[in-house]
C-alpha cells in the first residue's frame, strides 16, 4: 500500500500545493480586507440586502471578525479549490482505470483493497495538506491583523478541520462515484454534480420555507464555518455526519472496487 | 475443441472452460481451453476483437470469467490471486504508466510490488539501451518506444517464471523489436514460460514454439509452429541439366506443375523428404524449395474456416 501512495501523492503533489498555497493566499487576503471594514456600513449594507443573498454567506454577521473570516471559508473561491482537490483525488481509481493504470499494477501481487485504500488515504493527504496551507494564510492574518485579533487560533483550527471533514466527504462520495466509472471524467462529473446539489440544497433550505426540512440532506448544512469561529466549537451532530459520510462512502468504495473489472 | 496433447498437471497456465460475457446476451469468449507447459514459448494470434487481450486480462485477474477458471503455476486466479501473480511477469497492450513520475521511480514502485528482487533490471537496461538519463526523466516526456521498453523492464526485471506479453513489439523499432525477441529467447532458454500476443506473425515465427490462434472469442487451433510449415504447401522450382520426365520424381501433394524447358516448377503439400530423394537419384543443377511462411499458414487457415 505505502508503494501505491507514495506513487500517487507523488503525481498530485505540485497539484496540490498549488491549490494551498492559493487557498492561503486568498484566506490571508480575506482577512486582510476585514481591517479596510467599517463595521457599522457592513452591517447595514447586509441587513438592507434580501434574505436570498445573505444566504451566500449562510446568514453570517459579516460585521463581525469571526463572521468576516468565516465568509472566507464559504467563499466560492475556497470552495472550488478545496473542491477542485477532493474531486480530481476521489476521481483517481477511474483515471487509473481508463489510463491502464489499474491494470499494470493488479498485474502485480497487489491487492485491490490496499490499491483503492491508497487512493482514498492519499486523498485525504492531499485535502489535508491544502487544508493546512489554507489554514495558514488564515493563522497569519488573525496574527498579524489587529481587527481579527478576537477570534481565536483554535477556532480558526477547528473551522479548517469542518472544512477538511465537508470535502473528504464530498472526496469519498466521488470515489464511490469513480468505483463504478470507467472514466475519470465521469467520475470527475458525478463528484462536481454531487457537490453541487449540496450547495444548492443548503442554499434553498435558508431561503425557502419549503426547502428547509430538506436541508440537512446536505452536506454543506453541516459546515458553518462563521458559527465554528464565533463558537469554538464543532456540534456533535456535524462531526457524526461529515464523518460517517466519509467512512461509509469510503467503506463502500472499497468495497466495491475490491470486486469490479479493472480492464480499461 | 483444440487443446494441446501432452497435458501437465502443473502447466504454467492452464485455462479450462473460460468464457466471458460483457452482457447477458454477447458472449467475448467461450469455452477456452489452453494448456501451456514450463519453458513454452507460445504465440498467440488472431485479428483486432478477437478476444486474445481478453484472455490474458483473464489469465492476469484483471477481468472475471463468466465461466471456467484459469491458474498460473497451478494457483487459480479467482482463490489464489496474489501467489498466482508473483510468478507472472506482464506488459499490457496500453501500457498504463504514471507520466508525473521518472521512469526510475516507476520501475523502483514496481519492484517493490514483487516478493523478488529485480535480479534482471541492469541486464534488461543495458539490452534495451535505457540508460540513466532516460530514466530520470518524467514519463510524460517518453516517446512510445521508451515507455515501451520501461514496461518490458518492468515486467521482466524480477525474473518471472512466467511472461505474458500483449502485443510487446508495438511501438518498438526494428533494431529494439530484433533486441526484445532475444530477451525473450534468453529467458525461455533460461526455463521461462512466454507467452505473447501479436499481429507480427514474423515474430511469433522466429520466437515460438507453437501457435495459437484465435478468432470471434473461439480458440480456432493450438499447433508446433513446424508442425504448421511441415503441413502446409511450399512452391518448388528445379533445375535438370537437359529433359526429364516428371514422372519419374512424381510423389504424392505435387500440384500445378509447369515444365518451362529444363525447369520445373510445382507445388508441394506435405513432407519434401520422399521428393528430395527422387530429385536427389536424378542429380538436379539446382533445387528451390520456398518455406511455408506462418503468415500464409494463419491466411490460409484463417480465411478457410471463416468461409
Amino acid at each position: 500500500m505505502r508503494v501505491i501512495l507514495g506513487l500517487t501523492l507523488r503525481r498530485s503533489l505540485r497539484r496540490t500545493l498549488l491549490l494551498g498555497v492559493a487557498l492561503g493566499t486568498f484566506l490571508f487576503l480575506v482577512g486582510l480586507s476585514y481591517a479596510s471594514v467599517d463595521q457599522n456600513q457592513i452591517r447595514s449594507l447586509v441587513e438592507s440586502l434580501p434574505p436570498a443573498i445573505r444566504a451566500f454567506v449562510q446568514g453570517a454577521d459579516l460585521a463581525s471578525p469571526a463572521g468576516y473570516l468565516g465568509s472566507g471559508f464559504i467563499h466560492p473561491i475556497t470552495l472550488a479549490l478545496l473542491a477542485t482537490t477532493a474531486i480530481a483525488a476521489g476521481a483517481a481509481s477511474a483515471r487509473d482505470v481508463e489510463h491502464g493504470v489499474a491494470e499494470l499494477l493488479l498485474s502485480r501481487p497487489l491487492r485491490r483493497t490496499a490499491w483503492i485504500g491508497a487512493e482514498l488515504i492519499a486523498m485525504e493527504i492531499s485535502l489535508a495538506i491544502v487544508t493546512v496551507l489554507g489554514s495558514i494564510g488564515a493563522f497569519i492574518a488573525v496574527g498579524t491583523i489587529d481587527d481579527l485579533g478576537t477570534v481565536p487560533f483554535g477556532s480558526v483550527a477547528l473551522t479548517a478541520l469542518t472544512m477538511f471533514l465537508l470535502f473528504s466527504g464530498i472526496g469519498t462520495i466521488t470515489a464511490l462515484a469513480a468505483s463504478f466509472s470507467r472514466t475519470g471524467a465521469r467520475a470527475i462529473s458525478m463528484g462536481a454534480g454531487t457537490a453541487l446539489i449540496f450547495y444548492a440544497i443548503d442554499y434553498l433550505a435558508q431561503i425557502w420555507s419549503l426547502a428547509e426540512p430538506f436541508g440537512p440532506i446536505s452536506l454543506m448544512h453541516w459546515y458553518r464555518p462563521s458559527n465554528v469561529l464565533g463558537t469554538g466549537s464543532i456540534p456533535t451532530s456535524s462531526w457524526l455526519v461529515l464523518i460517517g459520510v466519509a467512512v461509509v462512502a469510503s467503506g463502500v468504495a472499497l468495497l466495491v472496487t475490491s470486486r469490479r473489472e479493472v480492464a480499461p | 475443441m483444440p487443446t494441446l496433447s501432452g497435458v501437465i498437471s502443473t502447466a504454467a497456465i492452464h485455462a479450462q472452460g473460460l468464457g466471458k460475457s460483457y452482457r447477458s446476451d454477447v458472449m467475448a469468449l467461450e469455452d477456452i481451453d489452453l494448456e501451456i507447459a514450463h519453458g513454452e514459448r507460445i504465440g498467440f494470434l488472431g485479428p483486432n476483437g478477437a478476444g486474445k487481450t481478453t484472455i490474458i486480462r483473464l489469465a492476469l485477474g484483471i477481468l472475471s470469467p463468466t465461466t471456467g477458471s484459469v491458474a498460473i503455476n497451478g494457483h487459480d486466479l479467482a482463490t489464489d490471486r496474489m501467489v498466482a501473480l508473483t510468478d507472472a511477469g506482464y506488459v499490457p497492450g496500453d501500457l498504463g504508466l504514471i507520466r508525473g513520475v521518472s521512469g526510475r521511480r516507476m520501475l523502483d514502485a514496481l519492484a517493490r510490488l514483487h516478493p523478488r528482487p529485480p535480479v534482471l533490471r541492469d541486464h534488461l537496461l543495458s539490452a534495451l539501451d535505457l540508460n540513466e538519463h532516460t530514466l530520470g526523466k518524467r514519463i510524460r516526456d517518453y516517446s512510445t518506444g521508451m515507455r515501451q521498453k520501461l514496461g518490458l523492464v518492468a515486467a521482466l526485471q524480477h525474473d518471472p517464471a512466467v511472461i505474458i506479453l500483449d502485443e510487446p513489439t508495438s511501438g518498438l523499432d526494428p533494431v529494439m523489436q530484433a533486441r526484445l525477441l532475444e530477451v525473450l529467447e534468453e529467458r525461455a532458454r533460461a526455463g521461462r514460460t512466454v507467452f505473447f500476443s501479436s499481429h507480427v506473425l514474423g515474430e511469433v515465427d522466429e520466437l515460438c514454439d507453437r501457435v495459437a490462434m484465435v478468432r470471434d472469442g473461439r480458440l480456432l487451433l493450438v499447433r508446433d509452429v513446424a508442425e504448421l510449415r511441415r503441413a502446409r504447401v511450399r512452391t518448388v522450382e528445379v533445375l535438370f541439366d537437359g529433359d526429364v520426365d516428371p514422372a519419374t520424381y512424381r510423389v504424392d501433394g505435387i500440384a500445378d506443375l509447369r515444365v518451362d524447358g529444363h525447369v520445373h516448377h510445382f507445388t508441394l503439400a506435405g513432407d519434401p523428404g520422399l521428393l528430395l530423394t527422387r530429385l536427389g537419384a536424378l542429380s538436379p543443377r539446382d533445387v528451390t524449395i520456398n518455406a511455408a511462411r506462418l503468415e500464409d499458414v494463419f491466411r490460409a487457415l484463417y480465411l478457410g474456416d471463416a468461409d
